[in-house]
């Protein structure tokens, strides 16, 4: 097992003579009227020290534009999409520089619906929606004249340059069959699912982009959650009003489906082939490499059975580690409902952790990677165990909200069964977001003092984050289950320093998803992966982001692509959004 | 139960006019406790004079004291092929069938014992009680239900409702159930045990804790204390990473109840994380055997294994764990 290669650095970028391999563009702030009119106040205390300041997340979505509003389909049947909720993304789809939303829909259903049905969405208000972020921070939606609307009932959405053509593409995952759309870069999409043959059948989730055989092309790998029909199944108690959602283990689980990417826009499903067939019930879907061997890895979020790891043994095939690598359980050896989930270095040792959502009194479960291939269970320790408890949590992201160098959690809640409050009093099915300030020793929940948006109790399902206003304090969307879709803006008062990077594979594939940047201040290394997923059924801004806390330089920025290559950048200055092109004699788009 | 149905049979005994020989002497040895030699007395009797006496009945009676469930099923079905509307037998059938775990037999019983009399409220609590070995909830609290309308003063049936609900995860029934019990019986240990069960599962771990502590100290005069509130109270202190509070609990736990899976798991496990490997692989090693299904247990041991760095062993044990979770993972059936 290697750790993080010391030498062997291929290319120095920063300042030195390998500069034409390498195109740094220090990108300017893109002036955002509306979100910085809306509340920040620099000034306060530094937040360096573990007992900073709370976040402030403010809600903006009336004035941002955005005007979503999820279509569930309740009915008294009580299908099980019904209650599952939505994905959302947030990506640059015309390189302008600013992010912009998607936002995956449902479709009606009736009750009851036949079974072998695959629900078509009947009418505007099922539509997915694009909404394009205008120069002055607010949002219009362009879904019709970007082609994409959508057809069946959504799911996930995952996002990716599978074709290395620099423009972001979209999958869209669903009950009865996913959707590929590629950007054509002009502000359309095609959807090119039968050419590319990634249609797939049953009921898909989370799905990711990420380049399994390191051949510059992204793979995608995509969930199914269960074998699963419109069936008519009562669960719960045969009282009025107390019908539920029934639990997973009434049904099968199924193989996820991956699709090897054939570099002329075709795929070839290979899930078996490379060792990731195991049927599983899975709903989240991260990577990262966990044993820093080099090759990317996955974790599934599966519920109500074990959770998978996928160690990539590096020959192009994986095996599953999660029991012996002590993730695929709980601490006392329980399965729990396993949602969303992220896969990143919370407290900067350079291995990267696990955390994963689950429902209330199974307490969201936090991994710790020991660097040896193992892993800890660390919510009784870092406190995630009291604070989640009475939770249940689906999008979930390590994120810097207030940038001191330590990576918090944000996350979705709400409970799966709309009848909960009948049978559990003291649990809620509308419950607000959570705020978990990281202080490096644990978990501090800081949600009641960060702001009102943590006191409104939503249904909250898909949820990515991404600095929507470049302003270096990274936001968040979210979708709700029959409900508006929020858009949180981070206004957190802090003088803290940041950077984000942007990766431009030129080897690897296009959006460097699965390179390493590891940055180093005089406060110490912080490591992250690029990836648009983890999360819950969504995409989340793909570039790196960093809270530097007080270092207004950083001593050393290392990218490790997919490719091998490694570079080095010295004294970067903080406050940038800084691309980093990895070298190439001959791109290939 | 068995209790108040056995004093009223040693009563229906006394009072009965058939207390002559064998018969009388029998029901001499079932007055002082000799069920043994009650129900050989008995058996005799029935053979001075098969079918005219309620010999069969009594010695039904003297085994089910003896838990000897086959044999007072047998002696009930001979003494019923002379008396087949007799509601005593028919009800007592039902119930021995009960306890025998033939829930659909003895619900057919129940059914025509209820022909011949109008069923008390522990009768309907034990057809209650069937259908929850036939894992049929609703029909398992419509039936305790209506056992404690009958009898609103049967503890029993509200425990049991409480368990049921609790089962069903209605936690309000459940809580008014158990403190019903609590009205009936202040220092009900059982019922405050599952309070504190309820308000673990309502997220409030500090004040389950006390009840925990509560259900230990009203026991603390029992003559068969019960190991679940030491299980429940060392089980939550574990979490709260408290193992040297939480391991003496769990030790006490596994001595009541040594043939305990999960008593011993949760030591186990607990010592696992103590350290302490020598007394974690005794606990362990004994859960497997104890529960050779249970996932958990497979999963700790082989964390234990590989602590020990036995990673063969350690191999099989979650390879084990994987089969049976694989298993459990679509194991309801629609």
């Amino acid at each position: 097992m290697k750790r993080w290669p010391k030498t062997a650095i291929r290319h120095r970028c920063y300042g030195n003579v390998d500069a034409r391999f390498a195109f740094l563009l220090l990108c300017l702030l893109l002036p955002v009227p509306l979100l910085l009119v809306a509340g920040q106040e620099h000034g306060s205390t530094p937040s360096a020290s573990p007992s900073g300041p709370p976040g402030k997340f403010v809600d903006i979505t009336a004035r941002s534009g955005i005007n979503f509003q999820y279509q569930a389909s309740h009915t008294s049947k009580k299908y099980l999409p019904e209650t599952m909720g939505a994905g959302v993304a947030l990506f640059d789809y015309d390189n302008d520089g600013r992010l912009d939303i998607f936002l995956v829909n449902g479709a009606p259903l009736a009750a009851p619906t036949p079974k072998g049905t695959i629900p078509q969405k009947m009418g505007r208000q099922y539509w997915n929606r694009l909404y394009h972020q205008k120069t002055d921070g607010t949002f219009e939606d362009v879904t019709e004249r970007a082609g994409l609307q959508g057809t069946g009932y959504g799911m996930g959405v995952a996002v990716g340059d599978y074709d290395n053509d620099g423009y972001e593409d979209l999958y869209i995952t669903a009950y009865g069959g996913n959707k590929l759309y590629h950007n054509n870069g002009n502000g359309t999409f095609s959807d090119v699912t039968q050419r590319a043959g990634v249609g797939g059948t049953g009921w898909s989730t989370s799905a990711a982009w990420v380049d399994l055989d390191g051949d510059g092309f992204l793979d995608l790998v995509v969930l199914r959650y269960l074998e699963w029909d419109f069936d008519d199944i009562w669960c719960g108690e045969h009282k009025e009003g107390y019908r539920a959602y029934c639990h997973p283990d009434f049904f099968k689980p199924v193989s996820p489906l991956v699709y090897h990417n054939n570099g002329d826009g075709t795929f070839t499903e290979v899930a078996a082939k490379l060792g990731l067939a195991r049927p599983g019930k899975g709903l989240g879907l991260a990577i990262a490499d966990y044993d820093r061997d080099g090759h990317i890895d996955l974790f599934v979020a599966n519920d109500s059975m074990v959770e998978f790891l996928y160690h990539n043994k590096g020959n192009g095939t994986f095996e599953e580690v999660g029991l012996p690598s002590e993730v695929a359980v709980d601490i006392d050896g329980r399965t729990y409902a396993g949602m969303g989930v992220d896969f990143a270095d919370y407290d900067n040792d350079g291995w990267p952790d696990i955390v994963v959502t689950d429902l209330a009194n199974q307490r969201y479960a936090l991994y710790r990677n020991n660097g040896d291939g193992s892993f800890t269970y660390a919510s009784t320790t870092t406190g995630i165990s009291k604070m989640t408890l009475a939770h249940s949590g689906w999008g979930i992201r390590f994120l810097d909200y207030d940038n001191d160098g330590w990576k918090d959690l944000l996350i979705a809640q709400g409970h799966d069964l709309d009848t909960v409050e009948l049978t559990h009093p003291n649990l809620r099915y509308r419950e607000p977001m959570l705020l978990a300030r990281n202080t490096g020793r644990g978990f501090v929940d800081v949600s009641a003092e960060s702001g009102t948006i943590f006191r409104k109790p939503w249904v909250a399902r898909g949820m990515a984050i991404g600095d929507l206003d470049n302003d270096g304090r990274v936001d968040a969307v979210v979708n709700t289950n029959e409900g508006p879709a929020y858009v949180l803006h981070n206004e957190t008062a802090t003088e803290n320093h940041w950077i984000l990077v942007k990766l431009v594979g030129h080897q690897s594939n296009r959006d460097g998803i699965g390179a390493e940047v590891k940055a180093v201040t005089a406060s110490g290394a912080q490591f992250a992966t690029v990836t648009t997923a983890s999360s819950y059924l969504s995409a989340s801004d793909k570039r790196v982001h960093f809270g530097l806390g007080r270092n207004e330089v950083v001593q050393q920025i290392q990218v490790r692509w997919p490719s091998g290559i490694v570079q080095t950048f010295k004294d970067v200055r903080a406050n940038q959004i800084l691309q980093i092109d990895e070298p190439s004699g001959s791109p290939r788009w | 139960m068995l209790v108040s149905f056995l004093v009223a049979c040693v009563c229906a005994i006394a009072s009965s006019a058939q207390t002559s020989g064998d018969l009388a002497l029998g029901l001499s040895e079932f007055s002082k406790g000799n069920f043994s030699s009650a129900a050989a007395l008995f058996a005799r009797a029935e053979v001075a004079a098969p079918g005219t006496t309620d010999a069969l009945l009594y010695e039904s009676k003297a085994h089910i004291h003896l838990e000897q469930f086959t044999a007072a099923e047998g002696a009930l079905r001979r003494y019923l092929l002379a008396h087949a509307t007799s509601a005593d037998a028919l009800y007592l059938l039902g119930y021995v069938l009960h306890r025998e775990g033939k829930a659909t037999e003895s619900l057919e019983t129940y059914t025509k014992a209820a022909q011949h009399r109008t069923p008390a409220g522990d009768d309907l609590k034990i057809v209650g009680l069937n259908y929850v070995l036939l894992n049929d909830y609703p029909d398992a609290i419509k039936w305790l239900e209506k056992a404690v309308e009958a009898e609103p003063k049967n503890k029993e049936a509200w425990y049991f409702l409480g368990r049921a609900y609790y089962t069903k995860s209605n936690l309000p029934e459940a809580r008014k159930a158990f403190l019903k019990v609590l009205e009936l019986d202040p220092r009900d240990a059982k019922a405050e045990n599952n309070l504190g069960l309820i308000l673990e599962s309502e997220a409030l771990p500090d004040a389950a804790m006390d009840a925990y502590r509560k259900a230990i100290q009203w026991q603390e005069q029992s003559v068969r204390p019960s190991e679940q509130p030491y299980l429940n109270l060392g089980s939550l202190l574990m979490e709260q990473l408290r193992l040297d509070d939480a391991i003496p609990l769990l030790q006490k736990a596994v001595a009541l109840a040594p043939r305990d899976a999960i008593c011993r798991l949760k030591l186990g496990t607990a010592n696992l994380r103590q350290g302490k490997l020598t007394d974690a692989q005794r606990d362990l090693e004994k859960a497997v055997q104890l529960a050779p299904d249970d996932p958990a247990a497979h999963y700790q041991l082989g964390k234990l294994y590989k602590e020990m760095k036995a990673l063969d062993r350690a191999k099989a044990e979650f390879d084990r764990t994987a089969e049976i979770q694989s298993r459990a993972a679509s194991s309801k059936p629609q």
